[in-house]
């Protein structure tokens, strides 16, 4: 593995994913609420980055937009070289497929699939062949080799956020997006889903971009993001979860 | 509690609306149904009722007490004379051949024209009634079929044969009767021109209208002293109604059984996608009605919240139901009329009973649909509920032993009597097969969620192959909860097993049909005589046969023989050497190359009936000329030669110079002429030709084997469409049950839909994905009903079928076929509406979805 990190090493300049200036207005008139009030903000490809700030403080919308799933109403958000605002649904649908991996809080499996099948569902859209090698790695690193066949209603909330893990890096998209993966899960759980996404960009290369709301999980990052009423407040680079929790503080959080 | 119903109304206004169609459609089908009947019942009720309108007292003879025949004309002269009478008329009829603009004899019945205004059962639509001995009104029909208008002119030909003519002077309706029913040309004149065709002519009765100074009972009694004792049936007009009326329930019953088993059909149909709609509604609830006993709603308050909610939706879509039930029904009465040709007599009585049938089905259904999820909904801890993970299968079947067990044992008691049925003879044999493959049905739909599994697996490689991963995950959703399939789908399964039973069941009959007239007329063309008693001269043959175009021509007649031993046989007699050409009997026993003078042959049925055996000679013995009755009936020895199988040629075959020798009115002529073409002629030439020989002749009517079988599936074909109409509807409401289902699988799986385009599932691809899963369910209905149907039409033929009339199994794969394009077809429109939807949301504000 140790050519692995060598690399990354060698891509740690390249940016991921950037914004600039993301406004994004929720409602009309007097309820206007301004969700995203000039963001600018990029994330290193190779890096593991946290989004925090308090609730209500446009994390989960900084999110949607940077991944493509809600459109903006000014800025830009480039993937890789590729200007994501202004693509039709059909282009970004296939850029999600094709670049994107997703993790969310919850309901992140399809209750009708097995967990290979789920692993494997990104790639079948897109039409792709999996790579097996990869997709042992991962299902090993994972250690869910023996819950491949099960339907999630099987696994517990914290292989279910594992399989989903795995889904979003099977096809080794450019970025994984993790929006509150752990908020469901009991501390030892958490821990073991934050290793592996820690260890994917650490070993593996991946990049990674998580919301949280918690200080601890935001110290397996390199970098925490402050977002606070729209407007990015700082940043912390090699966080631990006093230097994030007191951050927070200051925030008024 | 009543403010959190109505925001919880307004909230899940979709939902509501969904299932309120549901119950709607269901109360429609229901009203509509008994709407018709009742109407069909009023208008038939009606018709008759005019045979007794304007009648006090009706006077026939008393057949138990008199063997008179019927009654002269002077018996109501005699009436007319009594105190109290205002008139007087003769009802009755007689046969004669009517000769129209085409110059062709049809058999008619004439009847005579009623002096008295208020006795006159008939209603003039054009022109006025006959006043001058040369005159004459023909029935709406009549004039239509033979080509008659007013001022036109008529012969009519009485059994002598001799020509009367008479001049059109207007056009009535008749009530419906006994007369009417048979479809007969039907004239009237004046009772005085009527008895010129016929001197001797003798009433059924005499009807006679009061001139109100008495009772109806006082002028029967009066009446009855005039005519003196003895021989006359007098009754009162009341009793007379009553009788039309216990006629019409008992002739129309069958009609009204058949519409009340429609109705039960379409409330099991409506109950089954009421029931599963609300199942649907009240488990996707269970979450809100939990968080509602967290914050501290009582369990009965809860429960009587969604009590009240069923029952507020149940009233409302009753109200529509029913309305939309007329509606249907006044509809169906038009496109009947229309489809018949007669005038569109639109009824929509609403009784009772109809009102409460829509009720009962829409406001009881809805309860008892909305009661079980409600319990099971109120039964489960709060917190249990509210950690449940309602969009995955919560509700799989764990389909338990004891369905498997009771859907076996139904299963196989079905098969039992299905096959048991087979063995039986007629009425029985339908009876008992047919409760046979009643129970197989339910034992499917008993099955229906074990089936669902598999069935899907097979019926989803095809669109998995073609389709890819939308169609795979639509695979995975249809089979997901096999208790929300089944019960979707079998609506749909109950219809469509229905409709291709009654299809191929009809298809059998036109096929069993055509075969017989297959057998029956190898000729290409056959003339017969229009009147049944007079039989097409002798000459009408040589001239057929002189004609170029025809190669063949043979004789037919039909005669009753006794056999030995007082055994009676109805016999065909053709040319000896017609056999093996245009006679063409399947022989099973002995050798027939051509029929000799003193040679018969048996029908199977006949040979087992009589124990004559092939080779026996016996005494037949004919009947003697009707003008010399006394005459001992001239006899023949036979000599049995073979067996044939089939009815096409009655109990046997001779040959004609027999058939003379045994019945010598056939000197005169023959009852039929096949007529063969020569090789190479065009069928119209070939027709042309024939036509110049029969044209001249009265009675001489030409039949084709081919217009004779488009008569035949015409009719059929009719009484199918009926059927198609009415089932039509209970398949439309099952198919609405699947739009429904879908609309609210696609509500539930709102996050899903969204987590899927997240991963890359296009817009496009998810509609694919549901219209999939919509086509999956419908087929899977469709199908299982298919091959029920098939099963269940293929036992019943096999049942009805017997030596005498064997019914053949046929399949109408040209309809079946479109039953299940139009059942892809409506998958696909079914699937529209929540396709849309699922596709409109957006990825963000689905997964925000909770
Ligand atoms: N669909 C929406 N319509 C209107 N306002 C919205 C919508 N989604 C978000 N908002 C508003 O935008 C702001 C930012 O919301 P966002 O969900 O991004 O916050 P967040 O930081 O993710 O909060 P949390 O930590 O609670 O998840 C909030 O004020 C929220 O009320
Ligand atoms: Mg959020």
């Amino acid at each position: 593995m140790s050519a692995v990190v060598s690399e990354t090493g060698t891509i740690g300049t390249r940016t991921a994913v950037a914004a600039g200036s993301l406004v994004k207005v929720y409602g009309k008139g007097d309820t206007a609420v301004r969700a995203l009030d000039g963001v600018s903000v990029s994330f290193e490809a190779g890096k593991f980055t946290a989004i925090m700030g308090p609730s209500g403080s446009g994390k989960s919308t900084l999110m949607h937009c940077l991944a493509g799933l809600d459109d903006v109403d000014s800025g830009t958000v480039h993937i890789g070289s590729q200007e994501i605002t202004g693509l039709s649904d059909k282009e970004l649908t296939k850029l999600r497929r094709d670049r994107v991996g997703f993790v969310f809080q919850a309901f992140n499996l399809l209750p009708t699939l097995t967990a290979q099948q789920n692993v494997l569902l990104g790639l079948e859209l897109a039409g792709r062949k999996p790579d097996q090698e990869w997709f042992d790695t991962i299902v090993d690193v994972l250690g869910l080799r023996d819950r491949l066949r099960h339907k999630p209603t099987e696994l517990s909330g914290g292989q279910q956020q594992r399989v989903a893990c795995a889904r979003a890096l099977v096809s080794r998209p450019d970025v994984v997006f993790a929006d509150e993966p752990t908020g469901n899960l009991d501390s030892r759980s958490g821990a073991e889903v934050l290793d592996f996404l820690r260890m994917s960009v650490r070993k593996l290369g991946q990049t990674v971009i998580m919301v949280t709301h918690d200080p601890n999980a935001a110290s397996y990052a390199d970098r925490v993001v402050l977002l606070a009423d729209g407007h990015l407040a700082g940043e912390i680079h090699n966080p631990t979860a006093d230097s994030v929790l007191s951050a927070l503080k200051n925030l008024g959080a | 509690m009543l403010r959190t119903i109505l925001a919880g109304l307004r909230a899940r206004t979709a939902r509501l609306v969904l299932s309120s169609v549901a119950i709607a459609l269901g109360v429609a089908f229901v009203s509509g149904t008994m709407v018709l009947g009742d109407g069909l019942r009023e208008s038939v009720t009606d018709e008759f009722s005019k045979s007794s309108r304007g009648v006090d007292v009706s006077v026939g003879v008393d057949h138990q007490n008199s063997d008179a025949e019927g009654i002269p004309r002077g018996v109501a002269e005699q009436i007319s004379t009594v105190q109290g009478v205002a008139g007087t008329d003769v009802r009755g009829y007689l046969h004669v051949a009517l000769l129209g603009g085409e110059g062709k004899a049809r058999p008619a019945v004439v009847a005579p024209l009623a002096k008295t205004e208020s006795l006159r059962e008939f209603d003039v639509i054009e022109g006025r009634y006959p006043t001058a001995a040369n005159e004459i009104a023909v029935d709406e029909r009549t004039a239509t079929t033979s080509k008659l208008g007013i001022g036109g002119q008529v012969e009519l030909l009485n059994e002598q044969q001799e020509k009367r003519s008479f001049t059109v002077v207007g056009t009535y309706r008749q009530g419906t009767s006994l007369l009417s029913l048979s479809g007969s040309d039907h004239v009237v004149l004046l009772p005085e021109s009527l008895e010129q065709l016929d001197p001797g002519v003798l009433y059924d009765s005499v009807v006679v209208a009061g001139d109100g100074s008495v009772g109806q009972e006082a002028l029967v009694a009066a009446i009855t002293s005039a005519l003196g004792s003895g021989g006359y049936r007098i009754e009162t007009g009341a009793a007379l109604v009553q009788q039309d009326l216990a006629f019409v329930e008992q002739n129309i019953g069958d009609i009204t059984t058949v519409l009340l088993g429609f109705a039960f059909i379409a409330l099991v149909v409506s109950s089954m996608v009421i029931y599963n709609t609300f199942t649907i509604l009240v488990a996707q609830r269970t979450r809100e009605l939990a968080l509602l006993r967290c914050v501290g709603a009582g369990r009965g308050q809860v429960f009587r919240s969604v009590i009240a909610e069923a029952l507020a939706m149940g009233l409302f879509a009753s109200l529509v139901g029913l309305f939309g039930g007329i509606g249907v029904s006044a509809a169906l009465q038009w496109g009947l009329a229309r489809s018949t040709g007669g005038e569109a007599d639109v009824r929509i009585p609403v009784e009772p009973v109809t009102v409460i049938a829509a009720f009962a089905v829409g406001v009881l259904v809805t309860l008892v649909a909305a009661v079980l999820p409600a319990l099971r909904a109120t039964r489960v801890p709060p917190i249990a509920a509210l950690r449940s993970q309602l969009d995955s299968n919560d509700d799989v079947a764990r389909t338990g032993r004891l369905r498997v067990a009771f859907a076996l044992l139904l299963l196989v008691g079905g098969v039992a009597l299905a096959v048991l049925g087979t063995g039986q003879k007629g009425e029985q044999a339908m009876l008992i097969s047919g409760a046979g493959c009643m129970l197989v049905l339910i034992g499917v739909l008993v099955l229906g969620p074990l089936l669902v599994g598999p069935i899907n697996r097979v019926l989803g490689v095809v669109p998995r192959a073609l389709l890819g991963v939308p169609a795979e995950l639509a695979a995975g959703n249809a089979s997901r909860n096999p208790r929300r399939t089944a019960a979707t789908t079998s609506a749909l399964l109950i219809g469509v097993t229905i409709v291709s039973t009654v299809t191929v069941l009809a298809s059998s009959g036109k096929e069993t049909a055509n075969a017989q007239v297959d057998a029956e007329f190898p000729a290409d063309y056959n003339v017969t005589s229009s009147l049944y008693d007079q039989v097409l001269p002798q000459d009408l043959v040589t001239q057929l046969d002189d004609l170029p175009e025809v190669e063949e021509v043979s004789a037919a007649a039909y005669l009753s023989v006794e056999l030995q031993d007082e055994q009676f046989a109805y016999v065909t007699a053709v040319e000896g050497d017609a056999i093996g050409g245009l006679v063409n009997p399947t022989i099973v026993a002995g050798t027939l190359d051509s029929l000799a003078d003193d040679e018969v042959v048996l029908s199977e049925s006949a040979a087992r009936r009589t124990g004559l055996k092939i080779g026996d000679t016996y005494e037949v013995r004919g009947s003697s000329r009707a003008d010399a009755a006394d005459a001992p009936a001239p006899t023949k020895p036979l000599t049995v030669v073979a067996f044939y199988e089939g009815e096409a040629f009655y109990d046997g075959l001779v040959a004609l110079p027999t058939a003379r020798a045994l019945k010598p009115e056939l000197e005169r002529g023959y009852e039929r002429v096949m007529v063969k073409l020569a090789d190479g002629v065009d069928a119209a030439a070939g027709r042309a030709a024939v036509q110049r020989v029969t044209d001249p002749s009265p009675i001489a009517v030409l039949d084709s084997a081919a217009e004779t079988k488009a008569q035949l599936s015409k009719q059929v074909d009719q009484l199918l469409g009926f059927m198609w109409a009415l089932i039509g509807l209970a398949v439309l409401i099952a198919l609405f049950g699947i739009a429904n289902t879908l609309s609210l699988s696609v509500l539930e799986r709102t996050r899903e839909s969204a987590l899927l385009r997240a991963l890359g599932l296009t817009r496009g691809q998810l509609r694919l994905m549901l219209v999939v899963e919509s086509i999956l369910m419908a087929l899977m209905g469709a199908a299982v009903g298919l091959v029920l149907g098939i099963g269940f039409s293929w036992v019943l033929t096999t049942a009805l079928s017997s030596d005498n009339i064997p019914l053949t199994f046929a399949v109408p794969y040209g309809q079946i076929g479109t039953m299940l394009v139009a059942a892809v077809l409506a998958a696909v429109l079914a699937a529209a509406l929540p396709a849309r939807r699922a596709a409109r949301t957006s990825v963000v504000a689905g997964m925000a979805e909770g």
